[in-house]
């Protein structure tokens, strides 16, 4: 693993530690002390980073936004790879007409713009727990995945080891879930780490739009949303959110670009 | 010409191969109208229990297709195929597993057929726990006794592909075959991976099993002095046809087919008083695609005797000498001597 690779691990394992355990030390994300007095304060030993324009304590919003935001984008990235891997390997194995319609499938997802889709599925549906924001982010971002895991399955379909194992007289499934499954992995843990990062974005995008996560629950997005207006008289305000946002992504990135140098090369 | 021509056998063939012929359809999805490749243009032999016959041939002659379409790992275009009476055809995808367990493949290449992501022990138990051979606590003792048959340390079985050199993974891939205890195994050219010293030790590891098992070998290779160590019968493949097929001592050392002949003045012969003149063919042979419609060797064949007739009329096999042979003219020596 480089040096880079560490680095990223490092931060996505603070920032999951942030997101557990931060909400119990830092208090109520949505108390408002002051709001006459205690808003828009600078730093202080009272509010580590502050307050914001209703005299919340921003060090609690960060930690409550950092466990729903990461949440959400883990929760979406999961749903994703458990149904684009079951969708990609039906589709590159199934025979003849059915794996066609499969893939016509995959396709059919990846033609239809996600953002879209999603502003208009969750403006329908309003206010959602953030789990279920999760699979809905999820259930949009299955068909990147299945298609990855379908090229991986067409190409181990022709591995020798496969032609051995139907030699030995293995029924397709056994085929399919011993020889073909295990040899998609990799791909699908580099395409899961770095649609982390998209995950993260694409909620950040969605709450500061106002479908995603709604006020006055806290997340990143949604903080630089009601941060925008003090951008010049409060400026840290958006740069908190928004470092957040920059180290969660880049260290996911960096993460998985190194795990795909390693594992998509067939090390052997 | 079906029968076990040259081969001295009684017995009812283990392996009957009748007409064999595989074609792929080249061009993708754009260009619709590809051309027809042919692989295998019909090829028969047979195969006898406990016999080996050797399939000799150039890269691109077919033989890995051959031994391929032989398992129905790929399907004929066309062609009979019985293992033991049956026609492989007839069977029902799971007649057909079930049967597998008669019949196995080596492969060439011991880096590819091997799962890098299971242990040696997995995929050696693989045909075990697929044919229910065994109880599941007494697969592991049965593993480590395939591993041991074949010369590796029981232990090895926790192990993966990647912690084993060649000739190790080779091994490795023959125990997998031997798990289900199979009476024929194809052999694609299983040694021509490995280092010269340690393709003796495979080639003899499979001529130990052979004894033991009464094992039947279709052994593919490119290298005809290595199949004379282990074949009885030898078969030549060129461009997708058989082109000579006879006892090994026969078609090796009095080869009648132009082609034959070429491969084996190419065997290094350790006595120099019966050392001849090496053949060197001039070019490459023709693409399958578009194969000459005559002898398929006419284009590279030096017979004296070469004309008209080889370039329109593709010889058929016939028996001369002891062993069948496809050439107009094998009755006349292309080459002086031998």
């Amino acid at each position: 693993m480089t040096r880079l690779a560490r680095v990223g691990l490092a931060i996505l394992t603070l920032l999951a530690a942030f997101a557990i355990v931060g909400p119990w030390i830092a208090g109520d994300p949505n108390a408002q002390p002051d709001p006459v007095n205690g808003s828009l304060l600078l730093p202080s030993p009272a509010h580590w980073l502050g307050t914001d324009q209703l005299s919340r304590d921003i060090f609690a919003r960060l930690a409550s936004g950092a466990r729903i935001s990461l949440a959400v984008a883990a929760i979406a990235v999961s749903v994703a790879a458990v149904f684009g891997s079951a969708l990609g390997l039906a589709a590159g194995a199934a025979p003849g007409l059915a794996g066609r319609l499969l893939q016509r499938l995959i396709d059919l997802g990846l033609a239809l713009p996600r953002i879209i889709v999603l502003l208009v599925v969750l403006a329908a549906l309003g206010r959602m727990h953030y789990v279920l924001l999760g699979v809905v982010l999820g259930a949009t971002g299955w068909p990147a995945v299945a298609r990855l895991v379908r090229g991986e399955t067409l190409r181990l379909r022709h591995a020798q080891y496969v032609a051995a194992a139907r030699a030995l007289g293995a029924p397709p499934a056994r085929v399919l879930w011993y020889e073909i499954f295990p040899g998609t992995l990799p791909a699908v843990l580099v395409a899961s780490t770095l649609g982390l990062a998209d995950a993260i974005l694409l909620e950040a995008g969605l709450s500061f739009i106002g479908v995603g996560i709604r006020p006055p629950e806290a997340s990143w997005g949604g903080m630089l949303y009601e941060a925008r207006d003090y951008i010049g008289s409060a400026p840290w305000l958006v740069f908190i959110p928004c470092l957040a946002l920059v180290a969660a992504t880049s260290a996911a990135t960096l993460l998985g670009d190194a795990l795909r140098r390693s594992l998509q090369p067939e090390t052997r | 010409m079906l029968g076990g021509t040259g081969s001295g056998h009684l017995t009812t063939p283990l392996l009957e191969v009748a007409g064999l012929v595989k074609h792929y359809r080249t061009g993708g999805l754009l260009a619709r109208t590809g051309a027809v490749v042919k692989a295998v243009d019909g090829v028969s032999f047979t195969v006898a229990p406990g016999e080996t016959l050797g399939l000799v041939g150039e890269s691109g002659s077919g033989k890995t297709t051959v031994g391929r379409t032989v398992l129905r790992l790929e399907l004929p275009t066309d062609g009979v195929v019985r293992f033991e009476g049956t026609d492989l055809a007839s069977l029902a995808p799971g007649e057909l597993r079930a049967l597998r367990r008669r019949m196995q493949i080596v492969f060439q290449d011991p880096f590819a057929s091997l799962n890098p992501r299971r242990t040696v022990g997995a995929s050696v138990a693989e045909g075990i726990e697929i044919h229910r051979l065994a109880p599941k606590r007494e697969i592991p003792q049965r593993v480590a006794n395939l591993l041991e048959e074949v010369g590796l340390d029981g232990s090895y079985a926790s192990k993966y592909p990647h912690e084993f050199s060649g000739g190790q993974r080779q091994r490795i891939g023959i125990a997998r075959a031997l798990a289900v205890e199979p009476r024929f195994i194809v052999c694609d050219e299983p040694v021509s991976a490995l280092d010269v010293s340690v393709q003796a030790q495979v080639l003899n590891l499979l001529l130990d099993l052979r004894d033991h098992r009464g094992l039947a070998y279709l052994f593919i290779a490119h290298d005809l002095a290595l199949v004379r160590q282990i074949a009885h019968r030898v078969a030549v493949m060129y461009l997708g046809t058989i082109v000579e097929i006879g006892t090994a001592r026969t078609v090796i050392d009095s080869p009648r087919h132009p082609y034959t002949q070429a491969l084996v003045s190419a065997v290094p012969e350790p006595d120099p008083a019966k050392a001849t003149a090496r053949i060197v063919l001039v070019g490459d042979p023709p693409s399958p695609a578009a194969p000459p419609p005559g002898c398929p060797f006419v284009t590279r064949c030096f017979h004296p005797m070469k004309d008209e007739r080889c370039v329109a009329e593709r010889p058929r096999l016939r028996p001369l000498d002891g062993r069948d042979v496809a050439c107009h003219y094998a009755e006349v020596n292309a080459v002086g001597g031998r």
